[in-house]
């Protein structure tokens, strides 16, 4: 449906702004995927939606919606942004403040060049849009007089309303408070799913992406540096850096020794204390390996440990209750980790404790 | 998966777009830049050129030019008049500066930082004397101090009968007159910067332990002051360039400036418009000097602001016993600036002519000089004139630097240049702008010279650099989103422009549209040099009737005009309101 192929777009630095770009973007989407774009500020995403969309004229590279080519830098076709039929909701929703709900909803398909409307179908369609989003009635209001959850359902109404081939959602959550933004998220998934339009969706927040999302791709200095389902990208990172940007994770550094078997390896961590963990075959010997703290289990010294797991001792340096459960911060002497234990736990800080986990999932990444 | 989009008809979306291409995708974004810049470059670039070339060659009896000598800048040299008008116009642009900036900065300071009273009156005099033809304040003191004015006849009455203490005509009198001018804008300008500074600073500096004499030396005044420097360098500009005061208050006395000495080889017989260009080109090659560092100060000054941007009002200092000491200042502002200079001008058009204020000459009160400016054809005729250039100019201005506005805010091909070619107008003095259309209308193959066309064309290039402030800041106030999610909800680059930028522009252009308009409206230079007899506006006429000596019928017609101006802003300033209140909805 969308294919993206060695999208490139370098932007000169101007001395002011944060340095963005995009340096050959793949991606290839089938039909009705919800696609979020993961990463930190200036890491490239919203650069990436842009060329997308036509805001931006990238350097290189290829943008093919279907049959139809949106840009190709070789052979100089540039499809203009009003040609591409797309829907757009814009980070500050764009809400045009000289209009009505109802005239803002109606502007695609007033400006339209491939089709016009008459009065009934025009009033049926907004209706229709207003509808989805759940603002029946709003149409004569003035757009000022709108809160920030209802203007955003407005914007969302405008980007569906001329059925798009392609939905483009840029940050579009990041205005609201947290209640509406998780009551947000849903009704959004809930929309792309019954409409079953592909979707583009621009974040730096990984709860969204992964809780929204078919597909991520994560990106990181104009680089997309992961692409894979919600589950791929959690459990098996492909870097660093993926580990560090979608999740929590602790680190321990050590030397690898020889393979197992049965796929796993021995490593010998900076205090000397061997563990098992899971690494590629081609890795160097000195690593690092990637342990979630919610697979961390804590318990009291002396608890006999269960099979196929490790098991490092500390003492906790930190306590923290959150309500549902209890954080802890446990200093190991080489490393301090963090684990998770029930709302029910208490440990105290000084407790020396034992955390036992998986040889699965301690993962040794690439940097 | 149930879909209603995926089953959308395939032609839609094989079809090609309608241009592509490298040329054709080049020519759809940059063929409204290249317009726009070569409109105005066709505007600005011209009269620079002609005024080089004049100050370049040998002027023939029939007009033309010929050769290349540098043989009327030797004149210039030569002249002894080069020395004594540059001196004059420095000393006179200098003195004047000081007086506007103390009277104007002290009255600032007064209204913003203390608990002074009358604070209302200070803005009543500052807003109502910007709406005032310059014209009109000068003549009004011209006569306030003038031979048969009331300070002279009061002397006189008093102490020495045949004495003449106060001798308008002169320097001191000028930089008196001027600074009196210019002083409502610089406590405009200063008093938002008072405003704008952040009081914390002058918090902390009292809780350190400074007093409140410590804290205004080393902290007030110092962060004030790249504020201070600019506006200083500013109004020394306006004052260099400025010509109302030279010409009707100096040149009777035979006190002459770099402007008036242009004046008057302008309008010798023959006009020696080498000489003047000479003279044009080194006015504004000070200009363009002074302009440089003004920029470069105004820059430095924005970095010094301190701008919290909170709607917080600092505490004012507590004057004490100083209080009403203070309010005196702004009694005699509201005296000088406004009161006598209005009384004055009543009591010349009331009189059959001018004669000292005395109890005797209220038994020959008379309306004979507002009835004559009201019941005469001429002067209607030099009204509509005059709206006719005001409005065709406002409108013009803001229509170019709308586009030319767009395109520099949101970096499209031609903003660059455009932003660049519409700021070289600042350079030109009034009168030096006008002596290079002049020139370039006498040469130019279609007869507009002598034509309201010729003076719209002068204020439409003098303007441009003003409108485009408006248009340019407006533009940034609108959010690059609303525009691109017009694009992307399918409508064109026209589309876009017509039914959401400008919509949401036009308070910021109606504001310009209205600043201009009244600038248009009271200039007097330009149309002095370039009105024919059939193209005349009111501000020429003014001058010419006082150059008559019909100081009552200027002074009728003066206030007629100022009364009519001052209800255009007023009506226009409501409707504005209330138009925005219902597009905006707040």
């Amino acid at each position: 449906m969308l294919d993206v192929e060695r999208l490139s777009k370098i932007y000169a630095n101007r001395g002011d702004g944060p340095a963005g770009g995009l340096q050959e973007a793949n991606f290839s989407l089938a039909g009705a995927t919800f696609f979020a774009l993961l990463g930190p500020s200036g890491c490239g995403k919203t650069t990436t939606l842009r060329c997308v969309a036509g805001l931006e004229r990238p350097d290189h590279g290829l943008i093919r919606v279907g049959e139809q080519i949106f840009f190709d830098a070789v052979r100089g076709v540039s499809v203009p942004m009003n040609l591409r039929r797309i829907g757009m909701v814009f980070q500050s929703y764009a809400i045009w403040p000289h209009m009505s709900v109802f005239e803002n909803v109606a502007f695609p398909l007033r400006v339209a060049r491939d089709e016009k409307f008459t009065a009934r179908e025009l009033a049926r369609l907004v209706d229709e849009a207003l509808a989805r989003v759940s603002l029946d009635g709003f149409g004569s209001r003035s757009a000022t007089r709108l809160s920030g959850g209802q203007q955003q359902r407005v914007a969302l109404a405008r980007a569906i309303v001329r059925k798009p081939r392609l939905l483009l959602l840029d940050e579009p959550l990041s205005n609201l408070d947290a209640a509406l933004r998780e009551e947000m998220r849903n009704e959004l998934r809930r929309l792309q799913q019954e409409i079953g339009v592909t979707t583009v969706y621009v974040t730096h927040d990984q709860a969204e992406a992964l809780e929204m999302s078919d597909r991520i791709a994560v990106m990181s200095q104009g680089r997309i540096v992961q692409i894979g389902t919600p589950q791929e990208i959690y459990f098996h990172p492909a870097s660093r850096f993926v580990a560090d940007f979608v999740g929590t994770t602790n680190w321990l550094t050590g030397r690898l020794g020889e393979a197992r078997p049965d796929g796993l390896r021995d490593m010998t961590l900076r205090n000397g204390q061997g563990i098992i963990c899971t690494a590629p075959a081609a890795t160097p010997a000195e690593a690092h390996v990637s342990i979630r703290p919610e697979n961390l289990a804590l318990h009291a010294q002396g608890t006999p440990r269960p099979p196929d797991t490790n098991r490092l001792e500390g003492n906790i340096v930190f306590a923290g209750f959150l309500g549902t459960i209890n954080r802890y911060q446990v200093d190991i002497g080489d490393a301090v980790l963090q684990a998770y234990a029930g709302a029910s736990a208490h440990h105290k800080v000084g407790d020396r404790v034992a955390l036992d986990f998986s040889f699965h999932d301690a993962v040794v990444l690439a940097e | 998966m149930t879909s209603d989009f995926a089953d959308l008809p395939v032609a839609d979306t094989t079809e090609a777009p309608p241009l592509h291409g490298r040329a054709a995708d080049l020519f759809r974004r940059a063929w409204l830049g290249v317009l726009i810049a070569g409109i105005i470059a066709t505007l600005v670039l011209p009269p620079a050129w002609t005024l080089l070339r004049t100050s370049l060659g040998t002027m023939q009896s029939d007009m033309s030019l010929s050769g290349v000598t540098l043989q009327n800048y030797a004149d210039l040299l030569a002249s002894p008049r080069l020395g004594t008008t540059a001196l004059n116009s420095i000393v006179f642009a200098t003195c004047a500066t000081l007086v506007s900036l103390l009277f104007g900065g002290i009255l600032a300071w007064l209204v913003e930082r203390t608990d002074v009273p009358l604070k209302g009156l200070a803005y009543v005099t500052t807003i109502i004397s910007l709406g005032t033809p310059y014209i009109l304040y000068v003549t009004a003191w011209l006569y306030l101090l003038g031979r048969a004015g009331p300070f002279n006849d009061l002397y006189r009455s008093l102490i020495d009968p045949d004495a003449t203490p106060f001798n308008v005509n002169s320097l001191a009198g000028m930089v008196m007159i001027e600074g009196f001018l210019w002083s409502p804008l610089v406590f405009l300008l200063l008093s938002s910067s008072f405003r704008a500074a952040n009081a914390e600073m002058e918090e902390a500096a009292r809780m350190a332990g400074a007093t409140v004499a410590q804290t205004m030396m080393r902290i007030s005044l110092k962060l004030a002051w790249p504020a201070i420097l600019a506006l200083a360098l500013f109004v020394f500009i306006r004052n260099l360039e400025s010509f109302e005061v030279p010409a009707l208050v100096g040149m009777p006395g035979r006190v002459d400036v770099l402007t008036t000495e242009i004046y008057r080889s302008i309008k010798e017989m023959p006009p020696r418009l080498g000489y003047a260009s000479a003279f044009s080109v080194v006015l504004l090659l000070i200009v363009s000097v002074l302009l440089f560092f003004y920029g470069r100060i105004s820059r430095h000054a924005e970095r010094y602001a301190s701008i919290t941007g909170k709607g917080y009002r600092p505490r004012p200092f507590l004057l004490g016993k100083a209080r009403w000491p203070a309010a005196c200042f702004i009694l005699f502002n509201f005296l000088v600036v406004l009161l006598l200079p209005m009384l004055a001008l009543l009591w010349v058009a009331l009189q059959p002519f001018v004669r000292p204020m005395r109890w005797a000459a209220l038994n020959f009160l008379t309306t004979k000089q507002f009835a004559a400016v009201l019941t005469s054809p001429h002067y209607l005729q030099l009204g509509v004139n005059t709206l006719i250039v005001a409005v065709t100019t406002a409108s013009a201005v803001m229509l170019l630097t709308m586009f030319a506005g767009w395109l520099a805010a949101r970096r499209q091909i031609g903003g660059v240049i455009s932003d660049q070619l519409v700021t070289i107008p600042l350079v030109f003095p009034g009168l030096v702008l006008g002596v290079a259309l002049l020139e370039l209308a006498l040469r130019l193959p279609f007869p507009i010279y002598g034509t309201l066309w010729l003076i719209v064309l002068a204020f439409l290039i003098r303007y441009m650099p003003y409108g485009m402030r408006y248009s340019f800041s407006g533009i940034l106030q609108i959010h690059p989103e609303l525009e691109q999610a017009a694009g992307v909800a399918g409508a064109g680059r026209g589309t876009t422009l017509r039914k959401v930028v400008f919509p949401l522009l036009w308070p910021a252009m109606a504001s310009g549209w209205l600043f201009i308009f009244l600038l248009c409206a009271k200039e007097m230079s330009l149309p002095l040099l370039l009105a024919g007899p059939n193209s005349q506006t009111i501000s020429v006429a003014m001058f010419d009737l006082w150059s008559n000596g019909q100081g009552g019928e200027v002074a009728a017609l003066g206030l007629i005009w100022a009364a009519l101006m001052t209800a255009v802003a007023a009506t226009f300033h409501v409707v504005m309101r209330r138009q925005s209140a219902t597009t905006f909805g707040h």
